[in-house]
């Protein structure tokens, strides 16, 4: 939300949460001594004072790397934001979903049905099957239970756990407790009548404790991990500078990131070729009161639109991203494809009541083509993820650990990055998301392989990166202003063109010279077909926006520290 | 002429075009030839408020039934209704519901003629310079800003070659609109 001040920081006074640590009844020994300690430390505390904050997520101790340099990596693609006929603007059957994720190459899945009283009470019980039949019909893709959280005074994020005991418990409990949806529904509607409106700024304290409440899941060994990524952050303005650092801050371990790049990527296709003629991403909003001010369309910018199909925070240099990365801390981007109903798919809706079932029930087969806004899993958005194995647990500790590319239409397979002292420091180096040292004054030598596309993308055609920026800026701190949106010393350092020619993996050099200041890097990449003069990525046209052919790769950061 | 400001009690989720309609309909029979939106950020929670240009006697009993809030005259009062009476009044802020000249723009007009038949004094373009004869497509919606006294109205680039204005009336709402 909007607000400038900060006095929204406090704890609130935390309900009862069923089957949490919070839960008096829940009597097993580790529980209850973890209740008892955590409510005499105070949440704030706790991550810190367990020590219990995960390798990835940095501490401030230089000289110990972070996703250090092994080799070339093994990709895994998936995506975070799928829904289901459980959602009441969704249609598609759990199972639907999968296989088409599956034929379109995905690994991994997450299923993220919005959040809400009648999600709450009608849908999980009923899409924890659907997917545990999911993952029984296709062994090779994980399929990860999640929510598409209404995040307190904000916007929308995926929040997900891997498959356990208690991962329906956690997410019912979580939903009941802290989904925007619930809280803002008044009480004669079955929500809890707390908050003004889902988006409203008195929501704020509930989505830190909310995040609180997944980290102590974790730290009371109920789930081994629990992520949440923001989700189509700049589309409504309502996700201010404060909030993300107030998610990040209150519990690293678990909100990791954001969409660099929404779903609904179809939707700007032009009416004239078949399209739905709306705004790429459904990017197609103004400021409302919920908004954050200093999010406003001016004569040089819309924070509102997309930019080569990514969020305004993500695509423009030195912006929001940007200002969050140069505090030295973690915050990753991904694309994912939102898919609610797909362009050119035969389907539509059932006709059940979700209000009242939570599900629209079945998907009807209308025999012809609708005209819609998405892609299915896996057709044109993907996040590629960086893990030793296909498993559960692995993806999401490389997504925790920010070893992630978001790629659209398939511009490239893979990357890998190294970034290594050339001099005193770490010589092996680190790979994306990773974090590094060198000695001041020494160099540092980044290296880059691209995988260019062995195959023709869903389009049939065969992408090709024609530059790849290699983008850098000062680590300045903690931000002072909590509300900063703006990191004015990060920029292109240098673009490298892609041989037209090129075939298989490409590599470049580039060394940072007598190094001086921690600072980190990050790459992005374009089919190079719609760039402003100076090669940054263009404000997407309402009803103009061919997604094929505007093709973009951003890979997360890497940190150097200077010892 | 004077401003007043109201704080309406406005329904939640049904976008911003919607909620025009409502208050310009709790304007039926007031003189008002501005007609502006504002948000005031002082509580713990935005509300969204309303000003007003009107001229001659208002019942303004009436019209704070209609708007089901309270309507102040322009006063130096630390109210949200007064506080949006002033932002009108000076222009500061907020977006304009209703405007003088507002019904000649239901069409596609030239930049030129947006500015000289209406209350807007310019058309500021979104990344992209505005020439006198680059036409804007208004689609029957338009909603300038006010920023600093004046009365500005924000384009991007179209389909077809023209302009149009940056607040459409029906953006996406997601899932019913949470």
């Amino acid at each position: 939300m909007s607000h400038h001040h900060h006095d929204h920081t406090h704890e609130h006074a935390h309900e009862e949460v069923e089957g949490s640590w919070r839960d008096a009844q829940d009597d097993r020994p580790l529980s209850v001594a973890r209740r008892r300690f955590l409510a005499g430390l105070g949440a704030a505390g706790v991550a810190t004072t367990l020590g219990a904050l995960p390798a990835h997520a940095h501490g401030d101790r230089p000289g110990t790397p972070v996703n250090p340099w092994g080799g070339r990596a093994r990709w895994f693609a998936g995506d975070h934001h799928i829904h289901t006929k459980y959602s009441s603007d969704g249609q598609y059957e759990v199972a639907q979903q999968v296989a088409k994720a599956r034929e379109h190459g995905l690994d991994w899945v997450v299923i993220t049905d919005h959040g809400g009283v009648a999600h709450e009470k009608f849908s999980i019980g009923q899409v924890a099957p659907d997917i545990e039949q999911a993952r029984k019909a296709h062994r090779d893709v994980l399929v990860y239970q999640g929510l598409e959280w209404n995040i307190p005074g904000a916007e929308h994020a995926t929040v997900f756990l891997p498959p356990g005991r208690s991962t329906v418990d956690i997410l019912r409990a979580f939903e009941a407790a802290y989904d925007g949806g619930v809280l803002s529904t008044p009480v004669a509607g079955g929500g809890k009548g707390l908050i003004t409106r889902s988006t409203s700024a008195d929501g704020e304290p509930y989505a830190l404790a909310a995040l609180r409440f997944l980290e102590a899941q974790v730290l009371s060994g109920r789930t081994e991990i629990a992520l949440m990524f923001a989700n189509h952050p700049s589309r409504r303005g309502v996700d201010s500078p404060h909030e993300f650092r107030g998610w990040r801050d209150a519990a690293p371990g678990v909100a990791v990131g954001m969409e660099g790049a929404p779903g609904h990527q179809a939707a700007g296709i032009p009416a004239a070729n078949g399209g739905r003629g709306a705004a790429r991403g459904l990017y197609d909003a103004s400021p409302n009161q919920d908004s954050f001010p200093g999010f406003a369309p001016t004569a040089t910018e819309n924070p509102y639109r997309t930019y080569g199909g990514f969020d305004w925070m993500t695509a423009k240099v030195g912006g929001l991203w940007d200002s969050l990365l140069a505090e030295g801390r973690p915050w990753w981007v991904t694309a994912t494809s939102d898919a609610h109903r797909v362009h050119l798919d035969t389907h539509k809706p059932g006709a059940g009541d979700h209000n009242t079932t939570g599900s629209k029930g079945a998907p009807i087969d209308t025999g012809v083509p609708q005209v819609e806004g998405d892609y299915w899993p896996g057709f044109y958005s993907s996040t590629l993820v960086g893990a030793d194995s296909k498993s559960y647990m692995d993806v999401m500790r490389g997504m925790q650990g920010g070893k992630v590319v978001a790629v659209h239409g398939r511009l490239v397979d893979g990357l890998h990055l190294r970034v290594r002292s050339l001099g005193e420091g770490d010589n092996r180096g680190v790979t994306i998301g990773g974090r590094t040292f060198v000695r001041r004054g020494h160099d540092v030598e980044v290296a880059i392989e691209v995988d260019l596309a062995r195959g023709a993308n869903f389009a049939g055609v065969v992408p090709r990166p024609a530059k790849v920026d290699l983008i850098a800026g000062r680590v300045t701190g903690p931000a002072v202003d909590r509300d900063a949106f703006a990191a004015p010393g990060t920029k292109v350092v240098k673009s490298f063109e892609v041989a037209r020619t090129a075939r298989g993996t490409v590599r470049f050099t580039h060394t940072f010279r007598r190094v001086e200041e921690a600072f980190y890097l990050r790459l992005r990449g374009s089919d190079g077909n719609r760039l402003t003069s100076d090669g940054h990525p263009v404000m997407d046209v309402i009803g103009d926006a061919d997604p094929w052919s505007d093709l973009w790769f951003y890979a997360n950061p890497v940190f150097v520290d200077v010892i | 002429m004077t401003w007043l400001g109201a704080v309406p009690a406005l329904p939640g989720e049904h976008g911003a075009a919607h909620v025009d309609s409502l208050l310009l309909a709790a304007f039926d029979g007031v003189a008002a030839d501005f007609v502006c939106t504002h948000v005031d950020r002082v509580g713990p929670v935005a509300v969204t408020t309303v000003s007003a240009r009107v001229d001659g006697e208002v019942d303004l009993a009436r019209l704070a039934r209609a708007l089901g809030g309270p309507v102040a005259l322009l006063d130096d009062s630390d109210t949200p209704e007064a506080r949006a009476a002033r932002a009108g009044r000076d222009l500061a802020d907020g977006r304009c519901v209703r405007f003088p000249g507002q019904s000649a723009l239901t069409g596609t007009h030239t930049a030129a003629e947006v500015v000289a038949v209406s209350a807007i004094d310019r058309v500021v373009g979104i990344g992209v310079a505005v020439t006198p004869t680059d036409r804007v497509e208004t689609l029957g919606f338009v909603r300038p800003v006010c920023r600093d006294g004046e009365v500005l109205l924000l384009v991007e680039p179209a389909v077809g070659g023209v302009l149009r204005p940056a607040e459409a009336e029906s953006p996406h709402q997601c899932c019913g609109g949470h």
